[in-house]
C-alpha cells in the first residue's frame, strides 16, 4: 500500500493512522450504514414493516448497473482523469444488446462478449486520445459522449428491441438477491486490480505522474488501460441495464454520467487521483440508490431526483475535503 | 514558456501570433463554410439565410461568452444546459406572458442565473471543489429544481408565452439587422473590451496563466474566479431569455445542445482549454462556424443524431490540431 511515511517521523496511534490512510473508505461505509438505517426507519414508518426479500432484491438489482459503471469511473479517477462518456457507452451497449441478443445460448454468450469488447474499444478510443493524443480527459470524453450518444440513437432510434427472458433471469434474478454475488466479484476484482502490476502503475500515475515515469512506469499505457477498463465496465453496466429493463433504450444511460461521479465521490475517492478504494465506490453506489429509495418512501417527487444527487455530490466533496484536512494536518 | 511552434515565423512579424492566427482560422473556417453551403444549396449565402444563421449563432455566442470567461482561468461550466432551461421556464412562469410583469420576470431570471453562478464560483473558489464536479452537480440541482417546481412542465403557468415585449424585442430589427444579432454584437464589444482593456480582464488572463503568481502579485484570485462563474451563469440565463423570446414558449431539454455548442465554439475559437490564452473574438467566430456547419449539414439532410456525432468529431479534431497540452519540459 502507498504510505506517506517514507520520511522518519513519530507515528500517530495506529487507529488514527488507519483512519487517516483510509478516510474515504471508512466514511463511505459509515454513510452506507446510515443510509440503510434511515431507509429502514422511513420504510417502517410508511409500511409498518422492515424491508424484506423483495426490497433487498430490487435494491441490489437496481444498484448493479451503477456499481459497475462507478467502478469503471473509479479506474479513471485513480489515474487522475474523469470519464464523462460512461453514459454514452451505456447507451450504445444497451442499444446493441436490445437488438442483437436472441433467445439461444450462443447468441447470448457470443453477443455479450462482443458487446463487452466494443465497450472496451470505446474506452480505448478515449484512452488513446487522452494518453497518446495528450488531450484533456474532460474534453475528450465530453466529445466522445456526444459521439456515442449519437451512434446509440442511430442503432436504436426508438426504445424497443427485446432481451430474452433467460438472459434477464441469469443476470438479474427478480426473486432472490443473487446479484450480491456480482457485488462480491466486483470487490474481488478491485483487490486483484490493486495488487496487479497495472493497478500499481495506475495508482502511481495518479499520485505523481513525473515520479511514476522516473521510476519506469509506462504512464501512457497505464492511462490508456484505465480508460479501457472504464469502457469495459460501462458496457457490463449497459448489459445489466438492458437485462433488468428487458428492452433497450438509447438514452437510458445518460443519467449515469452524473450518478457514477456521485458514487465515486460518496465512495471516498480522491478526485485528484491516486487515492481511494473500489470497495468504497461499491458502497457509494449503494448509498446513491438508497438516497433514491429514501426519497421515494418519504413521498418526495421523483422529479427532484437529480436535485438531491447534485446536492449530495457537493456536500460529499466538501465534507471529504474537510475531514481529510482534519485527519491529515500535515498535508 | 510560450513555445512558438508556428509554421511561419514571418507571420509573427506581421503581429500574427499563434493566438491571433487561431482567431483568424476560425473566421476563415466560417467564411469557407458559407462558400461550401452556397455550392451545396444555392441561396445558402443569401442575405436572409446569413441573417438567420447569425441569429441562431447569437444564442450559442452568448453562452460561449460565459464559457470563455471560465475557460480562460482553466475552468469549465457544465451547468449551462439547465441554468439556461431553468431561466427560460422561469421567465414564462413569472411573467405569465404579461408585459407589465416582464421587467420583474427579467430581473428574476437573470438573478437566478447569477445566483447559480455565484454558488458555483463560491464552492469552486473557496471550498476547492473541482469545477467539473461542482458545475455538473449544479446542472443536476438545476435540472431537479426545474423539473420538480414545474411538475415536469405540467404546471398551469408553464404553458404561458414569453411576454410580447420580449418576443418583439428578439424578433425586431434595428437598421435592418435582427435584434438578437444587435445584442450579440454589443456583447462582443463589451466582453472584448473587458478582456483586453480592463484590469479585470488582465487579472483573468493572469489567473489562467498562473494562479499562484497572480495571488502573489496581489490579485484576489478567489473573488475574480467567483465573479467569472457569476458571469457565466448570467450569460446562460440571458441566452435562455432570448431563446424563449425567439420561440415563444419554453420546453424541457431546450438547453441541452448548448453545452456542447458553447464548448465547441470556445475550442474552435482557439481558446486554450487550460486557461490563460484566447479571446472572445475567437469564440464568437467559433459560434458562427459551428452554426454554419450545422446548417450546411441540415441542407445536406443530415439526420438529428448525426449532428451530435459531428459536434464530437469537430471538437476532437480541433483539439488534436491545436488544443494539445504542451509536453512538459
Amino acid at each position: 500500500l502507498s504510505t506517506d511515511a517514507t520520511v522518519e517521523r513519530p507515528r500517530p496511534p495506529r487507529l488514527v493512522y488507519f483512519l487517516a490512510q483510509n478516510t474515504g473508505l471508512v466514511l463511505a461505509q459509515a454513510m452506507l450504514v446510515t443510509a440503510i438505517a434511515v431507509y429502514c426507519a422511513v420504510f417502517w414508518l410508511t409500511e409498518a414493516a422492515l424491508p424484506g426479500n423483495f426490497e433487498i432484491t430490487s435494491t441490489v438489482n437496481n444498484t448493479m448497473p451503477l456499481a459497475l459503471t462507478a467502478m469503471g469511473q473509479a479506474f479513471v479517477v485513480v489515474a487522475r482523469g474523469l470519464d464523462l462518456s460512461v453514459g454514452g457507452v451505456m447507451d450504445l451497449t444497451n442499444a446493441l444488446a436490445a437488438i442483437h441478443l436472441h433467445d439461444n445460448l450462443a447468441s447470448m454468450v457470443g453477443w455479450s462478449v462482443v458487446i463487452l469488447l466494443i465497450g472496451a474499444a470505446l474506452g480505448l478510443v478515449n484512452g488513446l486520445l487522452v494518453g497518446v493524443g495528450r488531450l484533456q480527459p474532460i474534453l475528450v470524453t465530453l466529445a466522445t459522449l456526444a459521439i456515442y450518444q449519437g451512434l446509440a440513437i442511430r442503432i436504436l432510434p426508438q426504445p424497443g428491441g427485446s432481451i430474452p427472458t433467460a438472459y434477464t433471469s441469469a443476470l438479474v434474478n427478480p426473486n432472490q438477491p443473487t446479484a450480491l454475488i456480482y457485488v462480491l466479484l466486483l470487490a474481488f476484482l478491485w483487490y486483484a486490480f490493486r495488487r496487479s502490476s497495472i493497478g500499481v502503475a495506475i495508482f502511481a500515475l495518479g499520485n505523481d505522474e513525473l515520479a511514476a515515469r522516473a521510476n519506469g512506469v509506462d504512464t501512457v499505457r497505464a492511462r490508456v488501460i484505465a480508460f479501457v477498463l472504464s469502457g469495459f465496465m460501462s458496457a457490463a453496466a449497459g448489459l445489466f441495464l438492458a437485462a433488468s429493463a428487458t428492452a433497450g433504450d438509447a438514452t437510458t444511460g445518460d443519467g449515469y454520467t452524473l450518478s457514477s461521479i456521485v458514487a465515486v465521490v460518496l465512495g471516498g475517492m480522491n478526485l485528484f487521483g491516486g487515492r481511494g478504494s473500489g470497495v468504497g465506490v461499491i458502497a457509494g453506489a449503494f448509498v446513491t440508490t438508497m438516497i433514491v429509495n429514501i426519497l421515494f418512501f418519504s413521498n418526495i417527487d421523483p422529479l427532484y431526483q437529480s436535485f438531491y444527487e447534485g446536492l449530495f455530490l457537493v456536500i460529499a466533496v466538501v465534507l471529504s475535503a474537510l475531514v481529510g484536512r482534519l485527519l491529515r494536518p500535515r498535508r | 514558456m510560450a513555445r512558438e511552434s508556428g509554421p511561419a515565423p514571418s507571420l509573427d512579424r506581421l503581429g500574427l501570433t499563434r493566438d491571433r492566427r487561431r482567431i483568424l482560422y476560425a473566421y476563415l473556417a466560417a467564411i469557407m463554410l458559407f462558400v461550401v453551403g452556397a455550392m451545396v444549396h444555392p441561396g445558402f449565402a443569401g442575405l436572409g439565410s446569413v441573417a438567420a444563421i447569425l441569429t441562431v449563432a447569437s444564442f450559442v455566442g452568448l453562452v460561449a461568452a460565459g464559457q470563455t470567461f471560465v475557460v480562460l482561468i482553466g475552468g469549465i461550466d457544465l451547468s449551462v444546459p439547465w441554468v439556461l432551461n431553468g431561466a427560460a421556464i422561469l421567465l414564462v412562469t413569472t411573467s405569465l406572458g404579461e408585459d407589465s410583469r416582464a421587467p420583474y420576470a427579467l430581473l428574476m431570471t437573470l438573478g437566478m442565473g447569477a445566483a447559480a453562478g455565484l454558488v458555483n464560483g463560491f464552492v469552486i473558489a473557496f471550498l476547492g471543489v473541482p469545477a467539473v464536479v461542482m458545475t455538473l452537480a449544479m446542472d443536476g440541482v438545476m435540472e431537479g429544481l426545474t423539473l420538480g417546481l414545474s411538475g415536469g412542465m405540467t404546471c398551469r403557468a408553464c404553458a404561458s408565452y414569453a411576454p410580447t415585449v420580449v418576443q418583439n424585442a428578439v424578433h425586431g430589427s434595428a437598421f435592418g439587422i435582427p435584434a438578437a444579432l444587435v445584442l450579440w454584437i454589443a456583447v462582443i464589444a463589451v466582453v472584448s473590451f473587458i478582456l483586453s482593456f480592463t484590469t479585470f480582464g488582465r487579472r483573468t488572463y493572469a489567473i489562467g496563466n498562473n494562479p499562484l503568481a497572480s495571488y502573489l502579485a496581489g490579485v484576489n484570485v478567489r473573488l475574480v474566479t467567483m465573479l467569472l462563474y457569476v458571469l457565466s451563469g448570467v450569460f446562460a440565463a440571458l441566452a435562455g431569455v432570448l431563446l424563449v423570446g425567439f420561440g415563444g414558449q419554453a420546453s424541457l431539454g431546450m438547453g441541452n445542445p448548448y453545452l456542447f455548442q458553447s464548448i465547441a465554439a470556445v475550442v474552435i475559437g482557439g481558446v486554450y482549454m487550460l486557461g490563460g490564452r484566447g479571446h472572445y473574438l475567437g469564440a464568437a467566430a467559433g459560434a458562427v462556424t459551428l452554426v454554419a456547419l450545422v446548417s450546411v449539414l441540415l441542407a445536406m439532410n443530415m439526420p438529428d443524431y448525426g449532428r451530435n456525432i459531428i459536434y464530437g468529431i469537430v471538437i476532437l479534431v480541433l483539439l488534436l490540431l491545436y488544443g494539445r497540452e504542451e509536453k512538459e519540459e
